[in-house]
């Protein structure tokens, strides 16, 4: 086993030149032998565009190796499935749970456009952003709209087949992006979500949501002619979420992080669908879950024994934030993503019921305090010495919410950042952060 | 007049990915004309990597074509390892002294693109823009293929003969300009520019279908597949007459074809299926033929190989003349984008 470790784009060029040819073809999505490799470093998808990958420290694994290559890989990837005549399912606000309904039905490939939110940041890039003022988003707003300039130009993924899209207690930037998506003539099936009045919730929710589950299951099989197995997906769901909980449990166990905090969050967010090809994202999560165990069996990681643990709230729009935490010998062992929904094991009872008890733990439909009850009793106990609440100037909730946040986890040192626009960290942000590190590792 | 809806570098993702883009790309060869459109000296052009960047963004603004071309001419890493040029003011690099009429093959070692020889501009010039525009436009880098540099090294009389007379000296010469471009592409990849192979040298005008095949072919190849480890789409460019190769070409296992004189719908017909076509409008037509003549010319070829299965990338044959017409440039580049759009 390698030393872990992290390392520049330059130094993974250098890494792969040494892997044989037979390695790099062995690995394909859709099981596709024409063009359906995806493991290529970094260097790769820099030259194509992502040009904060410069700046970047990844780790150093295989295994994320071919994460980060299926991960840049996506939006090849899902022109592909049309292209080969599977159906293209956008699916956007509920963040996880609708996906494993589309997954049920062969040959469906679900997808999350807001999720493209990320694409400016390793572009450091306006253009998304600007595509999106342009057809009437506000400059203060989540950067979700990002898919706004998505749907708008047609080059990040295909029209889809079907459009699901949550609405009722959800983010409100959000909410609009899709009102504007809308307008631009895409057509969304629209199905609603109940607000959560505490962890007793009532039960005529989990009634309607089933309800709005089941139409979604409607919708699908008249699309593909066919009826779906919802078990088989929630098996598959389960066999991917059982494995990040294990990976999340030790990553906030270990004595030193097995992982960085960009490649967890990217695993954490793979919960979602599976970056367009489910079946393999399981496969490359098993390939992650035994480089973390091994690590953690062996008492190695990737940054110092003695960070300091911190918990991070609401994710980082730039990547990049999260490795200018652990430069500063912080480590994020603690998250709260807002995809708690997609986090847990599903029941293997009744699959609509299920399912909707399952998103019912959303992060984003229950109470500030509810949501951060998780990081409060790690703060309790001792395992967390810090949080860093990432935000967005306009974005709704979390303008509203970060004061209250902060409220609930009064007694721990808390630094809020409202994410600048993509290439915009600064100087000043940077200096904050450092006094952050200094102010938790003087307690 | 339509408005692009696409950046440069979404028009060119959606082509490699057997996509239709909103029209077809256009990148027209705008190398050293550059210089010309940003009036500056061509020796500045090639021998300061920055000014070479800044000329192109320059042409970039000029003219609004869909990629970055970072190059000047085909000797650069036959300079690298050891080939003498002299540097005209006003022209490009002119070969002085050959290395291999000095020393022998043993004697040659394969050059540090961060040291030897304009290398280091050119990659410098790649990281300028890249870092201006990449998230834009793509960055083209042309990399002259091992035949091509080979070439270069020798007294070129010399080497067409060991073609035939002493072919294990050419072999080796191509070993030698094959690790040496590998170099370079490696170097290039990681600074941001997407090598493209141009081997001139090897056109049909030079030598025979069977020397092409065998000394420039392989190692076109070998190159080719090393930079599809890192799955990248690799253009071929061989100026000059092509049609007497174009089979062979299309067995250099490149991903798009950029070709010169060859008959447009002969080279439908070869290649439209099969592999993604840039080409190929009479670069001389473009650089100071009559204004009328570009435009029936441009929208013929355009109108016929945007049809191509594959994708097409609408294009001069080769190398737009330094001290082209700027008139001519912009209109070939405005038919080619009102007669190649694509979308409703």
């Amino acid at each position: 086993m390698d030393i872990p470790g992290k390392i520049s784009l330059t130094e993974w060029s250098e890494r792969f030149e040494k892997i044989p040819d037979e390695e790099i073809i062995k690995y394909r999505y859709y099981k596709n032998k024409d063009w359906g490799r995806y493991l290529q470093p970094p260097a790769t998808f820099y030259i194509y565009g992502a040009r904060e990958l410069k700046r970047l420290k990844l780790d150093n694994s295989f295994a994320f190796l071919r994460m980060w290559g299926f991960v840049f890989n996506e939006s090849e990837r899902l022109f592909r499935a049309r292209q080969v005549g599977k159906k293209v399912i956008a699916v956007s606000g509920d963040l996880g749970t609708v996906p494993v309904i589309i997954l049920a039905f062969p040959d469906a490939v679900p997808f999350y456009p807001e999720c493209i939110w990320w694409t400016p940041f390793f572009n450091e890039s306006k253009v998304l952003l600007e595509e999106a003022h342009h057809h009437g988003a506000p400059e203060a707003a989540c950067f979700s709209k990002a898919a706004i300039g998505a749907f708008s130009k047609m080059a990040y993924f295909p029209k889809p087949d079907l459009f699901f899209a949550s609405t009722g207690a959800s983010c409100d930037d959000y909410s609009a992006a899709l009102q504007i998506i809308e307008d631009l003539g895409f057509e969304i099936e629209w199905l609603e979500i109940p607000y959560r009045k505490g962890p007793d919730y009532p039960e005529r929710a989990i009634g309607y949501l089933s309800t709005e589950y089941r139409r979604v299951y409607e919708r699908m099989a008249d699309l593909v002619g066919k009826t779906g197995d919802l078990s088989s997906s929630i098996r598959r769901a389960n066999r991917l979420r059982g494995m990040v909980l294990e990976i999340k449990r030790m990553v906030r166990d270990a004595p030193v992080a097995p992982i960085l905090a960009l490649e967890m969050m990217v695993v954490e967010f793979g919960n979602l669908y599976g970056y367009g090809d489910f079946d393999e994202w399981i496969d490359i999560v098993d390939m992650i879950y035994g480089t973390v165990k091994e690590r953690v069996e062996s008492g190695i990681g990737v940054l110092a024994r003695d960070a300091v643990p911190i918990a991070w709230i609401t994710p980082s729009a730039d990547p990049y934030l999260l490795n200018l935490v652990e430069d500063l010998n912080l480590r994020v062992v603690e998250t709260e993503y807002v995809i708690n929904q997609a986090m847990g094991l599903i029941d293997d009872d009744d699959p609509f019921q299920a399912l909707a008890r399952s998103f019912m733990q959303a992060s984003l439909i229950g109470s500030t305090r509810e949501q951060v009850a998780r990081i409060r009793r790690s703060a309790a106990a001792g395992k967390i010495k810090g949080a860093i609440i990432t935000t967005m100037i306009g974005a709704s909730h979390c303008a509203m919410e970060t004061g209250l946040i902060e409220y609930w986890l009064k007694g721990i040192p808390v630094l809020t950042i409202d994410v600048p626009a993509p290439f915009g960290i600064t100087r000043q942000i940077k200096t904050r952060l450092e006094a952050f590190a200094e102010t938790i590792r003087a307690r | 007049m339509r408005f692009d809806i696409l950046t440069p570098r979404e028009r060119f993702g959606l082509l490699v990915i057997d996509e239709l883009p909103d029209r077809c790309n256009i990148i027209p060869l705008i190398t050293s004309h550059a210089a010309t459109v940003a009036d500056i000296p061509l020796r500045r052009y090639y021998t300061e990597g920055q000014a070479m960047a800044e000329a192109q963004i320059i042409a970039f603004e000029r003219y609004g074509h869909d990629a970055l071309s970072i190059f000047s001419e085909v000797g650069i890493i036959a300079e690298a390892i050891g080939s003498v040029f002299d540097y005209p003011e006003d022209d490009l690099p002119v070969i002085r002294l050959p290395i291999l009429t000095k020393v022998g093959i043993e004697d040659l070692k394969v050059p540090d693109p961060k040291r030897d020889g304009r290398l280091p501009i050119y990659l410098e010039a790649i990281k300028y823009a890249y870092n201006s525009l990449g998230d834009r436009v793509p960055i083209l880098a042309y990399v002259p293929a091992p035949f091509t540099t080979g070439v270069m090294l020798s007294d070129p009389n010399q080497f067409l003969i060991d073609t035939i007379r002493n072919p294990d000296r050419i072999h080796r010469i191509m070993e030698l300009g094959l690790k040496a471009a590998k170099g370079f592409c490696y170097e290039i990849i990681n600074t941001g520019g997407l090598p493209i192979l141009v081997d001139p040298l090897a056109s049909a005008s030079v030598i025979s279908p069977k020397a092409y095949k065998e000394f420039a072919l392989p190692y076109e190849q070998r190159l080719i597949d090393y930079l599809h480890r890192y799955d990248l789409d690799i253009i071929l460019h061989i100026c000059g007459e092509t049609g007497p190769i174009i089979d062979l070409m299309l067995d250099s296992h490149a991903d798009l074809l950029s070709v010169d004189r060859i008959d447009p719908e002969f080279l439908y017909e070869k290649c439209h299926d099969r592999i993604r076509i840039i080409g190929n409008l009479d670069t001389s037509l473009v650089g100071f033929g009559a204004r009328e003549e570009v435009i029936k010319r441009t929208a013929e070829m355009v109108a016929r190989l945007k049809m191509a299965k594959k994708g097409y990338v609408a294009a001069t044959g080769c190398e737009v003349p330094i001290r082209a017409d700027p008139g001519n440039v912009e209109v070939f580049i405005q038919i080619a984008r009102e007669v190649g759009w694509f979308w409703d």
